[in-house]
């Protein structure tokens, strides 16, 4: 029972009120989306969950245990993975070990087991390639997970993202703008992969402009202005709310 | 940035009324005695056992009755760290404190910018271990030097070479500190008068450790005799562990500096038949045993190798304000130079220069101890 | 002679270096992970030092075999020297995480005098003597003589050098370093305690100091609270000439320092090594800012 609460968050920074009272949840199999214009604050909603940021009141809770507060391991440990709108692969490294990284809160192995190669760590080490291999076949990198991520075509690099998302073992998945840059056949592409992921038993919370994409697979959409919700509801509701239309239009 | 200063600016104000406070108390006829040697640094070791020398000489003082008018004598230590600079403000700092005289310092590089600070207050300064020649030749009224000078170990060390080990060659290294270069350089200048012939004459840092290179030069030039002047025991005893190490076979020999318990206690066996160059202190004589005693009950520790002549340095000036009755350092000169009496290190007998000559004995490292060797005054073994 | 000569030079050469890269891969490794220059990391090396004849020669009154006490002396400093480093950096340098970059420099160099004076009031001023006896011995052939002790270093310090790699570049604890060093923020967000790898990276690095500070005592034969200082810098001039904050390029450049200072000093003078070893440093930065391995080859940032 993967669920994802916002119960009245606020953040202010200084003066700015960033967030205004934002409450919503991502229930077991869904797909959310989050939409509004630039600077509505969607990514804050993202840096508020993983705890980037901390809320200035309000909470989040997830699975029935308060989330809020805790670091953004933490966070992660209980099964909230994230992507980022701009890239943010770790580009000195191949794809296999930008996955193997992930697997750092799924295992224990310390310094001292490490350096002696015992046969516990042995194992671990396995496990980890295995998971991340998977992860990586999922999202059809199985052929390129020896290359450096900065090496890799930008579809790869969104698909390694998410990728990389997934090898951590989540039960709830934040994307941030995945189809930002993609063609319109990546963009098919990366809606599919999405149904594959709820396929899994992850439910997704997801920023995105790319409306077809939003209307395509989401089963809910949380429209964001300024800080505050305006709308809440099923996609076609949504495309003939008038305060979502006036938002964008008067943009 | 703005709280560190701010910081800074109350630290400065707590400073200044700290010091106030000092001021305040007005000594109530207290002798006040400044040490300056490093307390701190690669020579804390000997500056240690220089203030430790001047400590114990003025406790030994006060017990055998004091100085008439003064109701206690106080040490006041200063560390130079053997940095010319430091040396500098330590004068300064035992000027604001109203010392009247000072026994120090260590290296002849902090002794004498410090001695040319003090020379300005009249202060009578007394050093138990600085042997470059320029300590006593720059006409300073109260420069006193309780300790011998290098113009007469580097002579008689080359004589030693000469006389009794029949050197023909020599690789001399020094770690370039005013003493230890200087002594180099008269040791090398009195070997070539000698006939003896310098091979190579380098150079290490203070501060490495490391002397691998040198000492495969060393054993390369294969001299008769590797002569190591540098300014601390410690890395007297890493030069001469790496030596024997790398297989120079050469006699070792070192100088006042390097001769000290704890050069035997780190180099342990490679160190035995080393010679060094140091005062001749008779341990048999009475002098110097009750000074032992005395030490080591009061100190709980050895003496080093300077804690003889810090401890009759101190003594000396004792002795002058007693006789004269007062801390004028004109008088008090005047009752140095009339001192002539048996210390802990040595007989002292100030000369108007403010030397107190110089008696080096060759020592050699047998058995874990200096035995003392060959006297360079007698020019016989003992 | 001469080839001879320099054989016994390289020798030379390459035990001193294996000592400094050692020392190097601590700077460069808090570097590569915090962007802080740890000023007091020389510190750590003496006290693995201290550490080291403290129970060395403890366990050789209680009549242990000299390399049993030698072994167990070495991981029982390492150790030490990893807690002393992880409450250093607790204590003076988490704090001041957001700070600015010269509040830490600040705070490393106060931390720096003040392990340097706890050393000196703990351990008193004198030199501490290491027992040498079972270090004595070595080869000859000719004018070449190679003591057990540099075999000694070598070798530890080589196979301390391959596990350092095996850690990084093989473990996952080595991947979180390598991810933190890259991008605090999102290794956060994959699940990597920062805070938690930052402690181990001081702990590695010091525990690699430590071991450099008892086979320096061991070699040299005695320890002085002041003897972090020097090799301090000169392990820093290394990780700089390598390319600060990268692991492979701190142990060629402690190499270069090492090999440079001892043939200056064997072929020139032992007065000038610091000299050449500062000349080769300026010269490479001249023509390569970022350091020999650094800029684009910075996959092996830690």
């Amino acid at each position: 029972m993967a669920n994802l609460i916002l119960d009245d968050i606020c953040v202010r920074f200084g003066g700015l009120q960033a967030l205004t009272d934002v409450a919503f949840t991502v229930n077991e199999g869904e797909v959310v989306g989050l939409i509004g214009p630039n600077g509505a604050g969607k990514t804050t909603v993202f840096n508020v969950i993983t705890g980037v940021y901390k809320a200035s009141s309000g909470k989040v809770s997830y699975d029935g245990t308060t989330i809020t507060g805790l670091r953004p391991y933490q966070v992660l440990s209980m099964g909230v993975a994230r992507t980022f709108q701009n890239i943010r692969l770790f580009q000195n490294m191949t794809a296999l070990e930008n996955c193997m990284v992930a697997q750092h809160s799924r295992s224990r192995t310390g310094v001292v087991g490490a350096v002696l190669r015992s046969p516990g760590q042995r194992r671990e080490e396995a496990k980890i390639i295995e998971e991340s291999r998977r992860a990586l076949e999922f999202m059809g990198l199985g052929k390129v997970m020896d290359e450096v991520a900065s090496n890799l075509p930008y579809g790869h690099q969104r698909r390694l993202e998410i990728a990389r998302a997934l090898a951590s073992e989540p039960k709830t998945i934040l994307l941030d703008e995945p189809a930002a840059g993609l063609n319109p056949a990546e963009s098919m592409e990366l809606m599919r992969d999405i149904g594959r992921i709820t396929e899994l038993g992850i439910n997704v919370l997801m920023v995105e402009h790319d409306m077809k994409v939003v209307m395509g697979i989401c089963n809910r959409i949380v429209v964001l202005d300024h800080g505050v919700m305006i709308a809440e509801g099923l996609p076609e509701d949504i495309q003939r709310n008038p305060d979502v239309i006036e938002a964008y239009l008067g943009q | 940035m703005k709280r560190l200063l701010v910081l800074a600016v109350a630290l400065a104000a707590l400073g200044l009324f700290l010091a106030g406070c000092g001021e305040e108390k007005k000594a109530d006829q207290v002798l006040k005695l400044g040490t300056m040697s490093p307390l701190t640094g690669p020579y804390a070791a000997d500056g240690n056992d220089i203030r430790q020398g001047a400590e114990i000489a003025a406790e030994v003082f006060m017990e055998a009755g004091g100085i008439p008018g003064y109701s206690n004598i106080e040490v006041i230590p200063q560390d130079t760290a053997c940095d010319p600079k430091q040396a500098v403000a330590a004068a300064n700092k035992l000027i604001n404190e109203k010392v009247t005289g000072v026994v120090g310092a260590y290296c002849s590089s902090s002794t004498i910018p410090a001695s040319e600070t003090l020379a300005e207050e009249n202060i009578i300064m007394l050093t138990p271990a600085s042997t470059n020649p320029k300590v006593t030749e720059r006409g300073l009224p109260y420069m006193f030097r309780t300790c011998g000078r290098d113009d007469h170990q580097a002579p008689a060390a080359v004589k030693f070479m000469k006389d009794v080990e029949g050197v023909k060659t020599i690789f001399i290294v020094d770690d370039k500190t005013t003493y230890s270069q200087g002594l180099a350089e008269g040791v090398a200048m009195a070997a070539k008068e000698a006939g003896i012939e310098v091979l190579e004459h380098d150079h290490v840092n203070q501060g490495d450790k490391d002397y691998s290179a040198v000492l495969t030069k060393v054993k390369a030039a294969n001299p008769d005799l590797f002569y190591i002047s540098l300014q601390n025991s410690a890395t007297g005893a890493l030069m001469v562990i790496q030596a024997r190490r790398m297989g120079v076979t050469a006699i070792l020999m070192g100088q006042d500096a390097v001769y000290h318990p704890k050069l035997i206690e780190i180099a342990k066996g490679d160190a035995e038949g080393m010679f060094c160059t140091f005062g001749a202190i008779d341990k048999d004589a009475p002098s110097y045993k009750e000074f032992l005693t005395k030490y080591k009950a009061k100190s709980g520790n050895e003496p080093g190798a300077y804690s003889a002549y810090s401890f009759d340095s101190a003594t000396a000036y004792l002795m002058a304000v007693k006789a004269a009755g007062t801390t004028d350092p004109v008088k008090v000169r005047d009752e140095l130079l009339k001192l002539d009496f048996t210390g802990a290190s040595k007989h002292i007998k100030y000369q108007e220069n403010g030397d107190s000559g110089s008696n080096y004995t060759v020592y050699k490292i047998q058995d874990g101890t200096f035995t003392p060797y060959w006297n360079s005054l007698t020019g016989e073994k003992y | 002679m001469d080839f001879e000569f320099f054989i016994q030079q390289l020798i030379n050469g390459i035990t001193l270096g294996g000592v400094y890269a050692l020392i190097a891969l601590g700077y460069t490794m808090v570097y590569g992970i915090i962007q802080l220059i740890n000023f007091a990391h020389g510190e750590f090396f003496a006290a693995g030092g201290y550490m080291g004849v403290i129970l060395i020669s403890y366990l050789a009154s209680q009549g242990l075999h000299p390399y049993a006490c030698l072994a167990i002396a070495l991981v029982l400093a390492m150790g030490y020297c990893a807690l002393l480093a992880m409450a250093v950096e607790q204590l003076a340098y988490k704090p001041l995480r957001n700070a600015s970059r010269l509040a830490a420099l600040l705070s490393a160099l106060g931390m720096s005098i003040f392990l340097q004076n706890g050393l000196m009031l703990t351990q008193g001023v004198y030199d501490k003597a290491y027992p040498t006896e079972i270090t004595s011995g070595g080869f000859h052939w000719g004018l070449i003589s190679v003591s057990y002790m540099q075999i000694f270093i070598v070798a530890l310090t080589a196979s301390l050098l391959v596990g350092l790699n095996v850690l990084v570049f093989k473990t996952r604890i080595g991947r979180a370093m390598r991810a933190t060093a890259q991008d605090k923020v999102m290794s956060a967000l994959v699940g990597i305690n920062s805070n938690r790898i930052i402690a181990v990276t001081f702990a590695i690095g010091a525990g690699l100091a430590a071991a450099a500070g008892i086979m320096v005592g061991l070699y040299y034969g005695s320890v002085s609270y002041t003897m972090g200082f020097v090799p301090g810098i000169k392990a820093f001039a290394a990780a700089v000439l390598g390319g600060i904050g990268n692991i492979t390029g701190a142990m060629i450049g402690g190499l270069i320092i090492g090999m440079v200072e001892i043939f200056a000093a064997g072929y020139i003078s032992g007065e000038y090594k610091d000299v050449f070893a500062f000349i080769i440093l300026i010269g490479v930065l001249y023509f390569k800012p970022t350091g020999i391995m650094g800029e684009n080859v910075d996959d092996t940032r830690v």
